[in-house]
C-alpha cells in the first residue's frame, strides 16, 4: 500500500517536471511580439485643421497637432477605441498614442528646449519620428478618412496602412469607399467602415507576419568608426588579406535568413546594411530563445572582438529594428 | 370477406408506407447532392450589407430542386464559403478573404469538416442565423430548369466565433500566433 502512494507520487512529481520542462521551453520559443500604435495621417490632420505652423528658414510648414487632435475630434477617438478593441479580440492589443504623447511631454524641460531650437531652425526629427522614439511601435496603423457629400448623402472614404517603424515599408493596407446614407449619423458610418475594414487589414498583417516567420525579420544594421580609430573598413585582415567590410559582409552571408541582406553604402568608415533577415530564433544552453536585432548585431561584435581580428566595438540600437556598431572603441 | 377488407387494409398501409420512403428517400438524395455541390464549389456568395460587430450578412444562392434543401444547404454554404471561398465586394459593400489561409486546409482535414458540416448535428449550425426568418425574396428563386431551382437565403454568419472555434482547433493560425 505504501510502496503505490510512493509510486503514484513519484509519477506526479515526474509529471510535474516534465510539464514544467515544456512550458519553459514553449515560453523560450516565442518570438518577440511586434508592438502596434494608430496615428492619424498628416493627410487627416492637415484637412481637419489639427497642424502646427511655423516658418522654416521662409518655408511656411505645417505639421500635425497630434495633442489637439485627440483633444479634440471625438471621432478620431471612436475609430481608435473601435480599432483597438478588434485588434485586442485577436490577441494584440495596441499601444495608447495619447499615453504615448503623454509620456513625450514629460520629457525634461532640456529636451523640450532643445526639441524647440531645432524646430526654428529647422525640423530634423518629425513629430512622428519623436513619437516612434517614445512609443517604440514597430508597426505603424496610419489611418485616414474623408467625407464625401453628395445632396444630402454622405459617404466615407477609409484608409488604414500598416507600415513597418523602422523600414517605412507598407506592410498592410485596406482601403475603401462605404455606401452613401442620408440618415446615418457620422459615428455609425466611421464604425460601420472600421468593421468592413480591419479584416483585411488583418489578413494582410497576416502574410507579412507569414513572412517573418519564413524570410526572417527585417531589420537595419550600420557599421560606423570612432575617429580616434587607426583602422578602418578597408584595413585588412587574417592570412587572406580580406578587407574588414568583405569579413564583416560574409559574416552577414552566413548568418542572415537565407544569406540575405542588401548593403546599401559602404565607405571606408561606414557601411550600411539594409533589409537583413535575422532568424526569430537563436540557440542559446540547448534552448531557443527569440533573437532580436540587439542579439544579433552582438553576434556580430563579438565576432569582430575575437581573434583574429581583435576588435573593440560598442552595439547601440533603436527599438527592435535597427542596430549601429561603432568599430575601434567602447 | 372479412379477409379481402385486412388484404385491402395492408395494401393500403404498403402503399403509404412505400410513398413515404420514397418521399424520405428522395429528400435524403436531395441532401446529398447539395452536400457534393457545396463541396464541389457550386455555390456563391454575395455581400448584402456590414453586418455588426463580428458578423458579415451575405446572401448565400445554392442549387436545388427543392427549395426547403436549398434554404438548410445555403446556411452550409454561407459558413463552407467564409472559411474556404471568401466573397467579392458588391458595388461599396466589402467583400472579405477566406479565413482559411491553406488551399489545403479541407483535404487535411477532411474528417473534422465532415463532422462539421454534418446535416443536423453539425457545429456549423452554431454560427449562421437566417436573416428575415428563411423568407427569400421573389427574385431570389430563380428556376433554372425543370428540375432545379437557385435560391438566394440572406444569412448572417458569427465570424469572429466562427474563426475562434477554428483557432481553438489548431486549422488555422491565430494573428499572434508564433508570439
Amino acid at each position: 500500500m505504501g510502496f503505490n502512494t510512493n509510486k503514484l507520487i513519484m509519477r506526479k512529481i515526474l509529471l510535474l517536471l516534465l510539464t514544467s520542462i515544456l512550458f519553459v521551453n514553449t515560453s523560450f520559443s516565442q518570438a518577440k511580439k511586434p508592438t502596434i500604435m494608430i496615428v492619424p495621417s498628416d493627410n487627416w490632420c492637415i484637412i481637419n485643421g489639427f497642424v502646427m505652423e511655423f516658418d522654416n528658414q521662409g518655408t511656411k510648414v505645417k505639421i500635425p497637432n497630434y495633442k489637439k487632435a485627440f483633444q479634440e475630434s471625438t471621432e478620431l477617438l471612436l475609430v481608435i477605441s473601435t480599432i483597438n478593441g478588434l485588434m485586442a479580440e485577436r490577441g494584440f492589443p495596441l499601444k495608447n498614442m495619447e499615453s504615448a504623447i503623454k509620456t513625450l511631454e514629460a520629457n525634461s524641460a532640456e529636451e523640450s528646449m532643445l526639441s524647440s531650437k531645432e524646430a526654428s531652425m529647422g525640423v530634423s526629427e518629425s513629430p512622428i519620428d519623436k513619437l516612434k522614439k517614445v512609443a517604440k511601435a514597430d508597426i505603424i496603423m496610419q489611418l485616414t478618412w474623408t467625407i464625401n457629400r453628395t445632396g444630402p448623402e454622405k459617404s466615407i472614404t477609409f484608409i488604414l496602412q500598416g507600415l513597418d517603424a523602422y523600414t517605412d515599408k507598407q506592410i498592410a493596407t485596406a482601403t475603401g469607399t462605404g455606401d452613401p446614407s442620408s440618415a446615418a449619423e457620422l459615428p455609425v458610418l466611421l464604425k460601420e467602415a472600421v468593421l468592413s475594414h480591419i479584416d483585411n487589414f488583418n489578413a494582410s498583417l497576416m502574410s507579412h507576419f507569414d513572412d517573418l516567420f519564413t524570410n526572417g525579420r527585417e531589420v537595419t544594421i550600420r557599421i560606423k568608426k570612432w575617429d580616434d580609430w587607426e583602422n578602418d573598413l578597408e584595413t585588412e585582415y587574417g592570412k587572406d588579406d580580406y578587407e574588414l567590410g568583405e569579413i564583416i559582409e560574409d559574416w552577414l552571408a552566413d548568418n542572415t535568413v537565407k544569406g540575405r541582406y542588401n548593403t546599401t553604402d559602404a565607405t571606408e568608415n561606414m557601411m550600411l546594411f539594409e533589409q537583413v533577415r535575422i532568424p526569430l530564433y537563436y540557440e542559446r544552453n540547448g534552448k531557443q530563445r527569440a533573437m532580436d536585432t540587439r542579439r544579433f548585431a552582438k553576434q556580430l561584435s563579438a565576432y569582430l572582438k575575437n581573434k583574429p581580428y581583435l576588435i573593440i566595438n560598442k552595439v547601440m540600437t533603436k527599438g527592435l529594428g535597427e542596430a549601429t556598431i561603432i568599430l575601434g572603441g567602447k | 370477406m372479412k379477409t379481402i377488407k385486412s388484404i385491402q387494409l395492408s395494401s393500403i398501409i404498403l402503399i403509404l408506407s412505400l410513398f413515404a420512403y420514397a418521399q424520405t428517400a428522395n429528400a435524403q438524395k436531395g441532401k446529398k447532392k447539395a452536400d457534393k455541390e457545396t463541396i464541389a464549389w457550386r455555390y456563391e456568395l454575395e455581400a448584402i450589407a456590414t453586418g455588426v460587430q463580428g458578423t458579415y450578412q451575405i446572401k448565400a444562392w445554392s442549387y436545388s430542386k427543392n427549395v426547403e434543401t436549398a434554404i438548410e444547404q445555403a446556411k452550409k454554404n454561407a459558413v463552407h464559403g467564409i472559411i474556404f471561398k471568401g466573397f467579392p465586394n458588391k458595388g461599396r459593400i466589402q467583400g472579405q478573404k477566406p479565413l482559411a489561409r491553406d488551399s489545403q486546409l479541407y483535404d487535411k482535414n477532411k474528417k473534422f469538416f465532415k463532422n462539421f458540416f454534418k446535416t443536423g448535428s453539425g457545429d456549423y449550425m452554431k454560427f449562421v442565423t437566417l436573416a428575415n426568418n428563411g423568407n427569400i425574396a421573389a427574385g431570389d428563386r430563380i428556376k433554372l430548369s425543370k428540375k432545379e431551382y437557385k435560391i438566394g437565403v440572406i444569412i448572417s454568419v458569427n465570424v469572429s466565433e466562427l474563426r475562434k472555434h477554428l483557432e481553438d482547433e489548431g486549422l488555422i493560425k491565430s494573428l499572434s500566433d508564433g508570439f
